[in-house]
């Protein structure tokens, strides 16, 4: 189970923070084509992250890249150049529709076709960040197999809405929850919008607990020093922690008897519970407070 | 941190700019092209312009400095000026803050005392010029000069080179080469040569990027006197004593007296003051007066601008008139009547 | 590729490389480096730049290379896109490139 808990934004034409992006170890990288780059450097940027890609290892950390969408002059170049760069994950912008993912999808089926690279390598992220794309959220969330997980775009969004961002994001809540819930359905991961105050620590604090309190799997971050902050939050607490393990063993447990049903103090375990359980175990691996008896 | 652009034209956009050069001590010059201003939140932590070929005023607020802010903006300024087809590119500093620059690629052309530097973006741009310029040396006799920028050539500049051509052996005539005056440079630079071609002893040279350009005397382009006039005339005489005439072995330099225009007089007098010490005597040569009254360029511009044609034909050489009266000058004409009062 | 104009990419920001490619109006290639590295990298830097210009086939061209200690996939990524704009040319051959 691949943890998301911090996707860092890399402006794409800036070649210190292309380069340099992983040694601040979020959980994913993402190259940004899109918004940070100017209509003049696009071409830059392009070439920038496309051999830097191709040169340098990132060391295990998941790599992604924001292309411009297939509406404007630089999508189908970006989709041409980073399938070739291979990044783990394309990530579309602006996404209001099923046939905007398969679009995009097509794209990169017909050049991972024209290289040689098998057929689904690449894997895809879409970015709702407009009205429509949240109210479409759910059959954008289950659009591809590709679909790893959609992510919340709320500075586009909230000039939309006519408001714009406060502190405790009241404006974002039915959008929230959309993505939310239209990820829960299709199975893949949810993440949560940019918060653009780097100065503002105690707000940005603030604001992941909200997120993962309403079940996000993490957030999307600009700042390298917010990477740390998010990962704290989102260390388990011993007691989780315990509680996880308590449902791996029973499944190891039934697993050893050949049983199908899984039980713990008198209850079934269904498959929510098991991959919640999962998924804590992973958050503490990589927090490092996993304690030392458990192997897994 | 991100670039924002300043739309000029825009007084609260431009606030932003003019406000922050304040706090450091600067101001947003008249001329700047293009600006752009570093913002950190709702803050402008930075700023920088495009003005020719010539990155100013540029600041960045001391406490973040050292965090490339300076190096982003001064990359935009350098895009925007290739963009606009410039790509030699010069930025006055102080010394102090030579070494924010050096690394970016800017090199050091000259520094004068402890007042400013001069850098442009080549290694050996002006080591360059000089090798090139050198072929023109006369080893025998006095070698004199003259810098003229002759919108358009007319009978007085003639006057004084004929004049100071008489009192050398060899005459440097520098064309200023920037492109603000409303004569085009080929175009005065092709007049200049037709009006001399009988003075056997004048090279004749384009000034380039370090005699009277934007690059080492902006103010000379400015309609007005500003403080920078005379730090920047300084500047201009000191690179022209100091590192062109050793090259040409030039002795001598012959200025037109201006009773007119304030900066090209405070200009002479930073010539009169500094070259001496460079062994380069000034000579300053009363102007040709016509009815009573001196020939200058403004008075064939505004003469022009009024289509006074038989009263132009007095105050230039036939080579000009000539000219004047060719398709080719139609669209200068036009921009003289335009706007009749400009200052080159 | 014909190189059309002067095309500059790149930035003077740290690990970065502003590069600019003109015509040269004689034969051969010209590299002009200003670069802080340029007693240790030098010679790689050259390297790097001929071997990119022979694989896009750009002959008879000056390069300016403004140098800040950029990695050498960075120095490919520069004049790729300098090329291709001084070359005017706006639909990359995507397979050529590889």
């Amino acid at each position: 189970m691949k943890l998301r808990r911090t996707m860092l934004y890399v402006p794409g034409n800036s070649a210190a923070m292309v380069k340099d992006a992983h040694i601040y170890r979020p959980d994913t990288v993402m190259f940004d084509l899109e918004d940070s780059v100017s209509y003049r450097e696009k071409d830059a940027a392009r070439f920038l992250v496309y051999q830097t890609l191709r040169t340098l290892d990132y060391e295990g950390v998941e790599t992604a890249v924001r292309i411009n969408g297939l509406d404007t002059p630089y999508g189908r170049d970006d989709i041409e150049a980073m399938v070739r760069a291979r990044p783990n994950i394309i990530r579309i912008p602006k996404t209001e529709k099923a046939q905007d993912v398969t679009d995009v999808e097509t794209e990169i089926e017909r050049v991972e076709r024209k290289i040689g690279l098998p057929i689904g390598t690449i894997k895809l992220f879409a970015a709702i960040e407009t009205p429509l794309g949240v109210l479409n959220a759910r059959e954008i969330a289950c659009s591809s197999n590709r679909l790893l997980g959609i992510a919340l775009g709320a500075e586009d969004l909230v000039t939309s809405l006519r408001t714009s961002r406060s502190k405790d994001g009241i404006e974002l809540h039915y959008a929230r929850s959309q993505v939310l819930y239209a990820a829960r359905i299709a199975g893949i991961n949810a993440i949560d919008t940019v918060y653009s105050n780097v100065q503002d620590e105690e707000g940005f604090i603030a604001e992941v607990r909200l997120i993962k309190q309403l079940g996000f799997d993490g957030k999307s971050v600009i700042q390298p020093n917010q990477i740390k902050l998010v990962h704290r939050v989102y260390t388990p607490t011993e007691e989780e922690i315990h509680k996880a393990l308590r449902v791996l063993a029973a499944i190891r447990e039934a697993e050893s008897k050949g049983s199908g049903v899984i039980a713990l103090d008198g209850r079934m375990v269904d498959k929510p519970i098991v991959e919640r359980a999962r998924w804590t175990i992973e958050l503490a691996k990589a927090s490092g407070v996993v304690p030392e008896e458990v192997k897994l | 941190m991100e670039l924002r652009e300043i739309v000029l034209s825009l007084p609260t956009d431009r606030r932003m700019a003019e406000t922050f050069l304040q706090s450091q001590g600067l101001r947003l010059e008249e001329d700047v092209e293009y600006t752009v201003v570093a913002v950190e939140g709702d803050r402008v932590v930075g700023t920088g312009s495009l003005s020719g070929k010539v990155l100013k005023c540029i600041a960045v607020e001391p406490a973040l400095q050292g965090q490339g802010i300076a190096s982003q903006i001064l990359s935009e300024l350098v895009h925007e000026a290739f963009r606009r087809g410039r790509d030699h590119l010069f930025l006055f500093t102080r010394p102090e803050n030579e070494t924010v620059f050096t690394p970016m690629g800017f090199s050091v052309v000259e520094r004068m005392e402890k007042d400013l530097v001069l850098l442009e973006n080549r290694a050996n741009g002006f080591v360059q010029y000089l090798v090139a310029l050198r072929n023109h040396r006369e080893e025998v006799g006095v070698s004199g000069s003259v810098v003229v920028n002759c919108n358009p050539f007319t009978l007085g500049h003639r006057y004084l080179l004929e004049y100071a051509a008489s009192r050398v052996h060899t005459l440097h005539v520098f064309v200023v080469e920037e492109d603000r005056s409303v004569f085009p440079t080929e175009v005065r630079f092709k007049l200049v040569q037709e009006g001399t071609q009988d003075i056997n002893n004048i090279k004749l040279h384009r000034g380039g990027p370090y005699i009277i350009s934007s690059a080492t005397f902006p103010s000379y382009f400015l309609k007005e006197p500003s403080e920078g006039t005379r730090l920047y005339g300084r500047f201009d005489a000191t690179i022209f004593g100091k590192r062109i005439c050793p090259v040409l072995n030039i002795t001598r330099r012959f200025v037109g007296e201006e009773p007119y225009c304030p900066v090209t007089s405070i200009y002479n007098q930073c010539l009169y003051d500094i070259l001496p010490k460079y062994g380069v005597q000034v000579e300053i040569i009363p102007r040709l007066e016509k009815g009573g009254k001196a020939v200058s360029a403004s008075t064939v511009r505004k003469l022009l601008s009024e289509g006074r044609w038989r009263e132009t034909k007095d105050l230039v050489p036939p080579t000009t008139f000539e000219f004047l009266q060719s398709e080719e000058a139609r669209p200068i004409l036009d921009r003289l009547k335009k706007a009749p009062n400009s200052r080159h | 590729m014909r190189i059309l104009h002067s095309g500059t990419a790149g930035t003077l920001e740290s690990s970065d490389v502003m590069i600019t490619v003109e015509r040269n109006p004689e034969k051969g290639l010209i590299i002009e480096l200003e670069s802080i590295s340029e007693a240790r990298f030098g010679n790689r830097i050259r390297e790097v730049i001929t071997d990119t210009l022979k694989k896009l086939q750009v002959q008879d061209v000056k390069v300016r290379v403004q140098d800040r200690s950029a990695l050498d996939c960075t120095i490919r990524a520069r004049l790729t896109a300098a090329v291709f704009r001084a070359a005017g040319i706006e639909k990359y051959p995507w397979e050529e490139l590889e």
